[in-house]
């Protein structure tokens, strides 16, 4: 090795090593965990980071230390010394990251079982993967299916997952946890929220035209207001006259996650804009509700111009009771009529 | 002029073959009493996509001499007429020569390069804004699905098969591979697979849209009639793969020049050899899982169909089985190069030659023990994601040798920074980065986040185009003066190393960042936060993009009027650059006789081969700047 050559590498190394900490440090790489596994996410990834920046540095060192000091001038027909190994650092650059990887391995492996591990008083929430929409139901609470996945903080969940059609995922990318949906199997997902917050669930699978939007959201709210939505929801459900609020029945179903509805505040730009459903049953020649029922139970009977069939998951006929249909077709016949 | 073999023959041989499909399947089904009687996947697939093809490859002459073998004609005299490019239409026809394949092979793929990259840049431009601009959403699935499959089957796979196809049989000292009417025909069968994955674009329903991956059952039960242009373009391609494969196994393995042991051969021709193993071995899975997908599709059986009794995960497993060593054979080639291409512009052995060689090894075998680390969240047997990890992080180790070994190639030695060695130290680092960035996904957590989201996509393109793509463009300028007879522009050259290396890096570096926030990968459109970064990464792409036309422009101007090259511009002591630019067409006038390393520099009176004295041209010592 030449002298003052050792200096030089230290040098470079720590620099590069400065800049891809920078670069790891200050740009926004990770949303904030909102969940325990998520947690322990991070920190493995951090764990593998701090790793990769030092091999970094070490590849970056030599490259850049012999890229500025070994050049030769074109006119030099000089060859390089004749060094055809060294057993000794070969060696080295063996076992080192063999060490390192079984590191990684170790510490990957322990996190994975952590996030697996079931916890006490565990919720299961049954979901349902669909060419384009996701639903949930409750167990817990018979009956109870929705558009939007409802947790609570603090609290073991097991996601036990199912798919229509075609192989989805779910992922919610603050809980870090993934997992296919694929038909024929049931898949599990463990989760455990601890933030508050309302946050996107997204499709990681591709599964057709629709993937891009197969969209929904996952709200964790604290156990007293999960307890309350749930017998809430329940009570809605199983009571002899049950009042079905239409606007409740369009927030569960998520449509608004495809539709725009001004009355439910609702900017979903994959479908049909629901406040011109006068406009739309007129263009179709049919008379209002029976054109909003069809459009719900039969979608694609009759496709509004400018949207595509196979879309809009036609199983809303048998996923929705009868009063749930009836009050969401009179929301929506009175909520286009005054927008 | 009918019926000799050539481009006409191939024209009315390939519809005569494709009426021969189409009554085949009319017939079979009015016998067997199936409706309708012409069904049109099943007629599509028959005659379009596998009786049609054969008839092209009959016409064109690629079957001739087993026809005639086979028919018991007496054998027609060896007069070496196909043999050997004497004007330029002998590259259009099916030719023996080992340099006319290659050089077939490496007009072809880049080709497919460029069509597959513009369908990057369409991709790419419907991405620079949230919400849809210029495509629906299926038109824009297929334009991904097809990108990836022509880039890993027509451009990558196929690039380091023809520039092997060149380099190695003169590297062994051998006048060609040892089966030279099968190279011809592993060549033909590559533009098929090519145009029948482009033309799914014109079939009702549209290109396959379900990514190159193909997963059941979306890409069998739930896609349009171009799914099947996919299956079989992927059989098409394979089968050339294979045959190529086994014909660089046998020439290795028996046609290297007295005095070549393995342990002297060139790293380039261990890297091909192990490539060919794991192309023989793993290739025929893929061909596995595509029949059977198809099969799902077209015949209604029931292999991955759930509603059946189909196992809808066994698709997955059988598919990636190839798939991971896949990317290794998309990847050692290049190893290969990168050992030839450093030891000489650094003006020294490649240290470690023995580790390299059995690090070369290694990643065969433990490449085949890898392939459930792609289906750490598919649903599979929670168990195997332990054991895969382990497998996936040990992999490290011998790449890691790898990328320390050349770099204490580099150390202490005379570096030039010719355009082929700028290729490879972008190389050293942007695969560096992507194996790096493969070790964080080889942790089970880290994929759980990771997996199906634009990190994946980064990865990707770090090991593949900063990698395999990068190797590729350095082998084409390192061997542009053995295969042409002429040196590439060599201003050129370097500004399109850079513009590539400054592209590439400002297109894929933040996608890191979209995965690791919430960008998941194949979408058309995504949440408006992210806007900010795909517009920069389009624009980025699209100077990526133009800095290929460089590339182009040099190969075409070079090639047709660059300064007359000697046999060895670069001083290297490999075989091939002991014979003229371009070679021979038997390349050897006798067969060498090898008698030390092909990396000897800095020894003097180190010889890697005595050679009788050649006809035409003679090494020289000036090195051309």
């Amino acid at each position: 090795m030449r002298r003052g050559s050792i200096a030089s590498l230290l040098v470079i190394g720590i620099v590069a090593g400065g800049i891809a900490a920078a670069v790891a440090l200050a740009l926004p790489w990770l949303p904030t965990p909102a969940s325990r596994e998520a947690g322990r996410i991070d920190f493995t990834i951090w764990f593998v980071v701090v790793i990769c920046i030092v091999i970094f540095s070490i590849v970056a060192a030599a490259l850049i230390y012999s890229i500025l000091t070994f050049r030769a001038r074109p006119d030099d027909l000089e060859d390089g010394p004749p060094i055809h190994g060294h057993t000794g650092l070969e060696i080295v650059w063996t076992i080192i990251p063999t060490i390192l990887v079984t590191a990684i391995g170790i510490v990957s492996a322990v996190v994975l079982s952590r996030d697996d591990a079931l916890g006490k008083n565990v919720l299961r929430v049954n979901v349902t993967a669909q060419q384009f929409a996701w639903s949930f139901s409750y167990p817990e609470a018979k009956g109870l299916t929705s558009g939007t996945l409802m947790l609570p903080k603090g609290r073991s969940v097991q996601l036990v997952m199912h798919s229509k059609d075609v192989i989805h995922s779910f992922w919610v990318p603050e809980f870090g946890q993934k997992e296919d949906t694929v038909p024929g199997l049931t898949t599990t997902l463990h989760i455990t929220p601890d933030r508050l917050g309302t946050f996107p669930v997204i499709c990681t699978e591709l599964c057709g035209l629709g993937h891009a939007v197969m969209r929904t959201q996952a709200v964790v709210m604290t156990p007293t207001a999960f307890a309350k939505w749930l017998k809430s929801q329940t009570a809605a459900v199983s009571s002899p006259n049950p009042s079905v609020s239409g606007a409740a029945v369009f927030k569960n179903n998520a449509c608004g996650a495809c539709h725009t509805l001004t009355a439910a505040g609702a900017t979903g730009k994959v479908g049909p804009d629901l406040d011109k459903l006068p406009a739309y049953a007129a263009q179709a020649k049919q008379p209002l509700e029976s054109f909003v029922q069809d459009s719900i139970v039969k979608p694609n009977a009759y496709i509004q111009p400018g949207y595509h069939p196979n879309v809009m998951p036609p199983t809303f006929g048998t996923s929705l009771s009868k009063p749930q249909l009836d009050a969401l077709v009179q929301y929506l016949v009175s909520s286009s009529k005054k927008g | 002029m009918l019926t000799r073999a050539g481009w006409i023959r191939a024209a009315w041989m390939f519809c005569l073959f494709g009426a021969f499909g189409f009554g085949l399947v009319v017939v079979f089904r009015w016998w067997g009493g199936w409706h309708p009687i012409i069904d049109m996947p099943i007629v599509t697939l028959v005659s379009l996509l596998v009786a049609a093809p054969f008839g092209f490859l009959g016409g064109i002459g690629a079957f001739d001499y087993w026809v005639y073998y086979a028919l018991g004609h007496p054998t027609r005299p060896e007069d070496h007429s196909g043999h050997g490019a004497r004007s330029w239409k002998d590259y259009f026809r099916v030719n023996t020569d080992h340099k006319v394949i290659g050089v077939q092979y490496l007009t072809t793929t880049i080709f497919f390069f460029f069509a597959g990259g513009l369908l990057a840049l369409l991709v790419r431009a419907e991405l620079a804004r949230p919400g849809m601009q210029f495509v629906d959403t299926q038109t824009y699935n297929g334009l991904f699905s097809v990108h990836a499959s022509l880039m890993i089957f027509l451009f990558v796979i196929p690039a380091f098969a023809g520039l092997a196809n060149f380099v190695v049989p003169l590297m062994l000292g051998a006048a060609d591979m040892a089966f030279p009417r099968l190279n011809a025909l592993s060549f033909w069968l590559l533009p098929i697979a090519g145009i029948m994955m482009l033309s799914s674009f014109l079939v009702p329903g549209g290109a396959f849209a379900c990514g190159w991956t193909g997963y059941v059952p979306l890409c069998s039960t739930h896609e349009p009639l171009g799914a099947v242009f996919f299956n079989q373009g992927v059989q098409w391609a394979g089968a050339s793969s294979i045959m190529t494969a086994l014909n660089f196994l046998v020439t290795i393995i028996t046609m290297r020049a007295p005095g070549m042991t393995f342990w002297r051969m060139p790293l380039l021709v261990w890297a091909n050899f192990t490539t060919s193993l794991l192309v023989v071995v793993a290739t025929p899975f893929i061909a596995g899982s595509q029949f059977f997908s198809m099969f799902d599709h077209v015949m209604h059986t029931a292999f991955f169909d759930p509603n059946n009794g189909g196992y809808a995960l066994g698709y997955q497993h059988i598919f990636w089985f190839y798939s991971h060593p896949a990317v290794y054979i998309m990847m050692l080639p290049g190893f290969g190069i990168m050992s030839e291409v450093i030891s000489v512009f650094s003006r020294k052995p490649v240290f470690g030659y023995r580790l390299m060689a059995l690090s070369l090894m290694a990643i065969v075998v433990l490449g085949f023990s890898v392939w459930a680390h792609h289906m750490f969240v598919s649903g599979m047997a929670s168990w195997l994601r332990v054991p895969m990890m382990i497998t996936t992080l040990l992999i490290a180790v011998p790449t890691g040798i790898k990328v320390f070994s050349w770099l204490a190639t580099l150390w202490e030695g005379k570096l030039h920074f010719r355009t082929p060695m700028l290729f490879a130290l972008g190389f050293l680092s942007m695969f560096v980065i992507g194996g790096l960035s493969g070790v964080m996904l080889g942790s089970v957590p880290i994929d759980i986040h990771m997996s199906d989201t634009y990190f994946i996509v980064a990865h990707i393109h770090y090991v593949l185009f900063g990698g395999s793509v990068f190797t590729i463009f350095a082998g084409i300028y390192y061997w542009f003066p053995k295969i042409t007879g002429r040196m590439y522009n060599e201003r050129l050259g370097k500004l399109h190393f850079w513009l590539t290396f400054v592209g590439f890096n400002l297109t894929f570096f933040p996608m890191h960042i979209l995965g690791t926030e919430g960008m998941p990968r194949r979408v058309a459109d995504y949440a408006p936060k992210f806007a900010g970064l795909n517009m920069f990464i389009s624009i980025a792409s699209f100077g990526l993009g133009a800095s290929s036309l460089i590339f182009l422009y040099n190969m075409i101007t070079s090639w047709r009027s660059g300064e007359i090259a000697p046999s060895n511009p670069w001083r290297a002591m490999t075989l091939e650059w002991q014979v003229s630019s371009p070679p021979p067409i038997f390349n050897f006038d006798e067969i060498p006789q090898v008698v030390g390393s092909p990396y000897g520099y800095g020894m003097p009176g180190a010889q890697h081969a005595i050679l009788a004295p050649a006809r035409t041209g003679t090494p020289e010592e000036v090195a051309v700047t």
